[in-house]
């Protein structure tokens, strides 16, 4: 019997070293696997154990940070202003991340690979983990503001401010937003109700108006027009162009006018800053028809439209389709029929005359500093598009300009509010709904100071009127705010 | 007759070879034995003061009172083997010590989960006093021990019962499909493999186990003959004659019905296992171990057919993640957990636990349900980390090996088929709860030899480990000094 029982002692040893070749695999191989798989409650409920990393404002103010509760669940996320930083924070929850939250979670989780090695010494030295702060570009005296003036209009809107030299986003706002406190609860029965109130809200509180909804740029498309009508070298600024009351728009009976059914200049012919200062929407559609809809386009997406972006929030697209009939042309180029913009591209326009026709990529994340104080990335500004010459931009600005400073100007009426601020700026009243039924959207887009820009401002206030009326007091109020900020920290 | 007896002496009988007795004279090595419990005791009580430690940076309270109480039960067993079985394998008892030690430990750290303001969730199947139920589940296991030593002084003797103790293990196997549920089956589990009356519960099948094992030594020990040379050669392999095939048949035909009606897949496959093994180890047929399997696959093909519990074993192991939910059970959430929730658990742990584990008291073993019990190799994995798991796998591998030493050394064919049997149930258990938590093979619930929460298994882990105990005392034992040639020896001298 003794040769069968060392068989079954050989057969003892393959099972056993199964055992142990398995053992190495789940816990050696598979470690990684298993700990990513979404319905690992141990990593799940290790996010909470460690201290997250904060958000803070260029200028070092907290948006977001965790806070010690202690218990299991040790952390827990914390929004000082709520729903002014919302659309750009984004939320943490046990369901998902969104926003800088969710882009740069590896970073405040403390998990991404460059934090490797710190998390290593850490663990030497019997230091807990942490996460790296995440500081942001955006600018806490011109988001207030900007929050501030979008409650104030009560109505659905977005506002974007960018810096024109660097591309970096000194405001991003959205209106009506949500409070990310309520989203932040560790309490499933809480969360599952503030998830459920904000979702099936219909003011829509966790739509990103700044980014993610598009509006019709209306008037504002003027600057993409005469950009590329500049870019021709056939016009300039003083060039007269035929501006009727009525555009007779060719193979339809349609009548292209403009608002109010006004005239433009005597009925001949008006220069084309004259146009752009009164905004004549029938010289513009004359124009555009004759530059074409392919030149136009080549123009809007020199200007960063039909193109995605991550800034590194996922931006939706702007966009200007391909239009082929005359009339259609006309209309696109006035910023009706299918044109689309965010807030973020009004503000790109005015960024890129501002910065002498040269687009930068926007972004919001200024830097990522490690736990140990030591920067860990900071991003360097890149060129989006060379959107037109600095000669074309240098013309488009003075235009804008004179929206502001000539009296007849759409948006003269700001000029009382800057207190001393040259600011360069187009409006825009879009229309829309079904048979232009829908109450107009009031478009603005600018920049400040005229001669030295510090700030360009996109802002869209859904049904908001004339824009000059309802965005352009927003686009003032960020302006100031900012303006007031630099003079502080300059004298500082 | 003095030349004859001078030999004698010379030829190998060293036992009359004063000079040499201290070097060639098998020794009890009680004192190895009390050197290695001693470290088992330390390692068991550094253990359990490092899980109060992992859990709310204090030593446990009780490290005095529960540590004195389980050395004292060691050093009892220690004590009675030197009086019962001064021969016996010395590694055999500090090893089931760690295993049972260390088991209290994991079963105390379950337990404070969530108590006493420590970290984790409270495990809603333990209560506050499991681990002094199973200390004193552990002193009955010693008692056991102790008993099963003095009651079997000569292993042959249980040959005596043979029939007894084989009835008596289809009584306990049968018992709990005959009783209702109410008393009979494991709350949640749908498997009737208990006897439980006023918050006390059995469960047979760990005692079955032995009987049976006693059982099929004494039976296969009388048939190994005609089991073995009867029957015809086809293709090199030596078929038994069909009339021969009747004990298979009704061990399969058994352990089917444990399957059927406890719906108990594990205990079934063990119990199969072992008889088929035995089985093997008395008749030396190859052809055995082949009839054998061809009947597993085919039972177990036909059980996963007519048995939805069984399929879904096979569906759990091959897609153990599929579904699983972080907020599985969750009220607010509403998401249902699915079969494979526990298994899937399990290895999460395993993988949190990684290469060194996260230290007792540091995890979060108690995510997975009924960890306590037939997951609890997971925590070990979690906290211990891989290395912890393989250092308990190789305890496991050691007392397997021990066993199958005193099989191979010991000269009574019962004994040596007995202690074979024994210590591949061991080691099967082993591989089918181990395998079974780390996806190696479906999983079949059974319990973890002396780490498991739960008393039946406890004790019967330890009867199993004295009857291997008595069998290597046997083996070991010198052969008595034949006093004729003690006289013959002392003639030569005088002469």
């Amino acid at each position: 019997m003794n040769h069968a029982l060392r068989r079954v002692s050989l057969a003892c040893l393959a099972m056993f070293l199964l055992l142990l070749a398995n053992a190495n695999y789940v816990q050696g191989f598979e470690a990684g696997k298993l700990a990513n798989d979404p319905g690992n409650g141990r990593t799940f409920a290790l996010q909470y154990q460690y201290q997250r990393g904060s958000i803070i404002t260029s200028d070092n103010q907290p948006i977001a940070e965790s806070k010690h509760i202690g218990g299991v669940y040790s952390f827990q996320r914390y929004y000082p202003a709520g729903p002014v930083y919302a659309p750009v924070t984004g939320y943490d929850t046990p369901y998902r991340k969104t926003g800088i939250e969710g882009t740069e979670d590896r970073l405040l989780a403390g998990t991404d690979p460059r934090l490797a090695v710190r998390n290593l010494i850490d663990l030497m030295t019997g230091k807990p983990r942490k996460g790296a702060t995440v500081q942001l570009t955006i600018n806490s005296a011109a988001q207030q503001a900007a929050y501030k003036a979008l409650r104030a209009s009560g109505l659905p809107s977005g506002a974007v401010a960018i810096q024109p030299s660097t591309g970096a986003i000194l405001a991003l706002v959205s209106y009506p937003s949500f409070n990310p406190n309520k989203l932040a609860t560790l309490n499933g029965n809480a969360l599952n109700k503030a998830d459920q109130k904000y979702l099936n809200s219909p003011q829509q509180p966790l739509l990103n108006r700044a980014i993610n909804d598009t509006f019709p740029p209306g008037s504002t498309f003027k600057i993409v027009t005469s950009s590329t009508a500049f870019s021709t070298g056939k016009y300039t600024p003083d060039t007269p162009y035929y501006a009727p009351t009525n555009l007779k728009l060719p193979g339809t009976t349609n009548q292209l006018i403009n608002y109010d059914n006004l005239p433009c200049g005597g009925g001949g012919k008006v220069p084309l800053i004259y146009a752009f200062t009164v905004s004549c929407n029938t010289v513009f559609g004359g124009l555009g028809m004759h530059l074409g809809g392919s030149a136009l386009r080549r123009q809007a997406d020199a200007f960063g439209m039909n193109r995605s972006l991550r800034i590194p929030l996922l931006v939706s697209p702007s966009n200007y389709p391909p239009v082929s009939n005359p009339d259609f042309t006309a209309y696109s180029a006035i910023g009706q029929y299918n044109d689309t913009v965010t807030p973020l591209q009004e503000a790109m326009f005015a960024a890129a005359i501002a910065n002498h026709g040269t687009l930068m990529h926007p972004y919001l994340v200024q830097k990522v500093i490690a736990p140990n104080l030591t920067p860990l990335v900071t991003t360097t500004p890149s060129v989006l598009s060379h959107a037109v010459s600095p000669n074309v931009a240098s013309q488009v600005g003075r235009m804008m300009a004179s929206v502001v400073s000539n009296p007849v100007g759409t948006a003269h009426g700001i000029v009382s509010q800057l207190g001393g601020i040259t600011v360069a700026a187009k409006t825009g009243t879009a229309q829309n709904g079904l048979n232009n039924t829908g109450l107009d959207d009031a478009v603005f887009t600018c920049f400040a100071p005229v001669g030295n820009p510090e700030i360009a401002v996109g802002v869209v206030v859904k049904g908001g009127g004339l824009g000059a009326d309802a965005s352009a007091p927003v686009a003032v109020q960020i302006i100031k705010a900012y303006m007031n900020y630099l003079k502080s920290s300059a004298k500082r | 007759m003095s030349a004859v007896g001078a030999t004698g002496n010379g030829s190998g009988n060293t036992g009359s070879m004063p000079g040499l007795a201290a070097v060639t004279l098998p020794r009890g090595r009680r004192g190895a034995e009390l050197l290695m419990l001693a470290f088992s005791i330390g390692l068991v009580l550094f253990a359990y003061a490092s899980a109060g430690l992992g859990l709310n940076g204090h030593v446990p309270t009780g490290l005095a009172t529960y540590g004195l109480l389980f050395a004292a039960l060691m050093i009892a067993a220690h004590l009675a083997i030197r009086r019962l079985a001064p021969w016996a394998d010395p590694l055999l008892l500090p090893l089931a010590a760690l295993l049972n030690g260390l088991g209290l430990v994991m079963i105390y750290r379950l337990q404070e989960s969530g108590r006493n303001g420590n970290p984790g969730n409270v495990i809603s199947t333990m209560s506050a006093s499991t681990t002094t139920f199973q200390l004193a589940w552990s002193a009955i296991g010693v008692i056991a021990f102790v008993a099963v030593l003095v009651v079997v002084r000569e292993p042959r003797s249980l040959q005596r019962y043979t029939y007894t103790l084989g009835a008596l293990g289809l009584v306990l196997v049968a018992l709990p499909a005959l009783l209702p549920s109410s008393i009979s089956e494991v709350p949640g589990t749908g498997a009737k493999i208990q006897i439980a009356l006023g918050g006390f519960s059995i469960q047979p099948e760990e005692f079955a186990k032995l009987a049976l094992a006693v059982f099929f030594a004494g039976y296969l020990v009388a048939k190994r003959d005609v089991l073995a040379l009867a029957g015809r050669h086809v293709l090199g392999i030596a078929l038994p004659r069909a009339r021969d095939m009747g004990p298979v048949l009704i061990a399969w035909g058994a352990s089917l019905l444990v399957l059927v009606f406890e719906s108990d897949i594990g205990t079934s496959a063990l119990f199969f296992g072992l008889f088929l093994i035995m089985l093997y180890v008395a008749t030396q047929r190859t052809s055995w171990l082949l009839i054998g399997a061809l009947l597993f696959v085919v039972g177990a093909y036909t059980a996963s057919r007519l048995f939805s519990h069984v399929a879904v074993r096979f569906s759990v192991w091959l897609h153990p993640f599929k579904f699983v939910n972080v907020f599985c059970g969750s009220p607010s959430v509403h998401v249902p957990c699915v079969p494979s929730y526990q298994l899937a658990q399990g290895l999460y742990g395993l993988g949190f636990g990684g290469i060194l584990g996260t230290g007792l008291g540091h995890g979060q073993p108690y995510l997975t349900p009924l960890v306590q019990s037939d997951f609890i190799i997971t925590a070990f994995g979690e906290e211990l980390g891989l290395t912890g798991l393989m250092a308990l796998l190789l305890i496991y591998g050691l007392i397997v090996q021990r066993g199958l030493r005193a099989a191979v050394a010991v000269r009574d064919p019962f004994s040596k088929l007995l202690a074979g049997g024994l210590a591949f149930v061991v080691a099967l258990q082993v591989f089918v709860i181990v395998g079974g938590v780390t996806q190696l093979i479906p999983l079949t619930g059974i319990t973890t030899p002396f780490l498991s929460q739960g008393g039946s298994s406890l004790v019967a882990s330890w009867m199993l480990i004295a009857v291997l105990m008595r069998i290597s005392d046997t083996a070991r034992r010198p052969a008595p000094q034949p006093i004729q040639d003690e006289g013959m020896t002392q003639v030569v001298r005088g002469g």
